[in-house]
């Protein structure tokens, strides 16, 4: 990208990258991060109060746990969103469409391509709202079910520090591998 | 010399029922407190303790005392306090059901007769007791039923599989 006229693009295609790009704005990044270090400081409380482990003692792995943690699941909440994003675009088009239409129906100066681009603005932001919000939902909740199978069943017998490391490591591992498979 | 042994005699006999009353405690008043194991979490065995405080009126202390509860002959056991006794009993949890126990304490004498009735095979419930305790036990818990780790996982499986067929019908 040298710059130059060739590169300058268009609004609607730069509309269009972003539709299509795997890039997070700074809010919804901002907001992925800030969900998935919720929900991988859950276990600490977890493992702190039923499984009977120090805070203190046990600090370092708790910190290392928690940010390995909140990395594969932000990480997977950008691959579902990704996935879901140009899904749930299809699904709302026509919706979003008629209601934008509905709206710009009075306004007689607007061009037909303005009105177009306001309608494809409108479907990238509510795609995108809908597909952030509802990645956030689905891996949090596949997030608990593997932590709470793997702490209270499969690693019950091991000592706390294992069975910590191991069940916050594997439902990370797993949610973000989960994350990758495109097929429903 | 025979004159002295016959007045040692007679002496001696007067005085037998008042060295034998002197074994027996008349009008036992109890003082009792009684514990029994409440959970089969933590207990591997069920228990049932009998505490008692006896005061004699002819203020004897620390005599011999034996107890029978439903057939097991147990001795009770003194304790550091002066006239404190401790019964306890332990066993399995089934073998040890709730319901009312009857502890039926005995002194020397009475837990002879005890013995000797039960060497002949006679009832026992004839033989009076110097005192009866009664300890309630109420039943042991054995805990949930569903433990509340599964109750948590069934949770947040059913959640995950709303979830599931939300995003299912989002991608068909």
């Amino acid at each position: 990208m040298a710059g130059g006229k060739q590169n300058k693009l268009s609004r609607e295609e730069e509309l269009l990258l972003q539709d299509f790009s795997r890039n997070v704005s700074t809010k919804s990044s901002a907001l992925f991060y800030g969900n998935a270090l919720i929900v991988s400081a859950i276990p600490m409380w977890l493992f702190w109060r039923i499984h009977q482990m120090d805070l203190y003692q046990s600090a370092i792995v708790f910190i290392l746990g928690t940010f390995i943690s909140t990395y594969l699941v932000a990480y997977a909440y950008r691959n579902v969103k990704f996935i879901l994003k140009h899904k749930i675009a299809l699904k709302r088009e026509d919706a979003v469409a008629k209601e934008m239409m509905k709206k710009l129906a009075d306004d007689k100066k607007m061009t037909k391509k303005e009105k177009d681009e306001r309608v494809l603005w409108k479907k990238n932001e509510v795609a995108d709202y809908e597909a952030t919000t509802f990645s956030i939902f689905y891996n949090n909740a596949l997030y608990l079910v593997l932590l709470i199978v793997a702490s209270f069943f499969l690693l019950k017998n091991f000592n706390p520090v294992v069975n910590y490391s191991f069940s916050v490591g594997s439902a990370a591992g797993l949610l973000a591998l989960f994350s990758t498979s495109s097929k429903v | 010399m025979a004159a002295t042994g016959k007045v040692l005699v007679i002496l001696g006999l007067c005085l037998l029922p008042i060295l034998t009353s002197a074994d027996t405690c008349l009008a036992p008043q109890i003082k009792s407190q009684t514990y029994s194991t409440p959970e089969a979490i933590v207990s591997t065995e069920t228990v049932l303790i009998a505490e008692f405080t006896l005061t004699c009126k002819n203020s004897l202390k620390n005599i011999n005392l034996y107890a029978d509860v439903g057939g097991r002959l147990i001795p009770a056991t003194k304790t550091s306090e002066v006239n404190k006794y401790q019964i306890s009993i332990t066993d399995d949890h089934k073998k040890l059901p709730a319901g009312r126990y009857d502890i039926r304490v005995f002194d020397e004498e009475g837990f002879a007769l005890l013995r000797k009735a039960q060497r002949s095979g006679e009832s026992t419930d004839s033989i009076k007791p110097l005192f009866v305790l009664n300890l309630n036990h109420s039943g042991i818990w054995n805990g949930p039923i569903v433990q509340t780790e599964f109750v948590a996982a069934l949770a947040a499986i059913l959640i995950w599989w709303l979830a599931y067929t939300a995003r299912s019908k989002l991608l068909a």
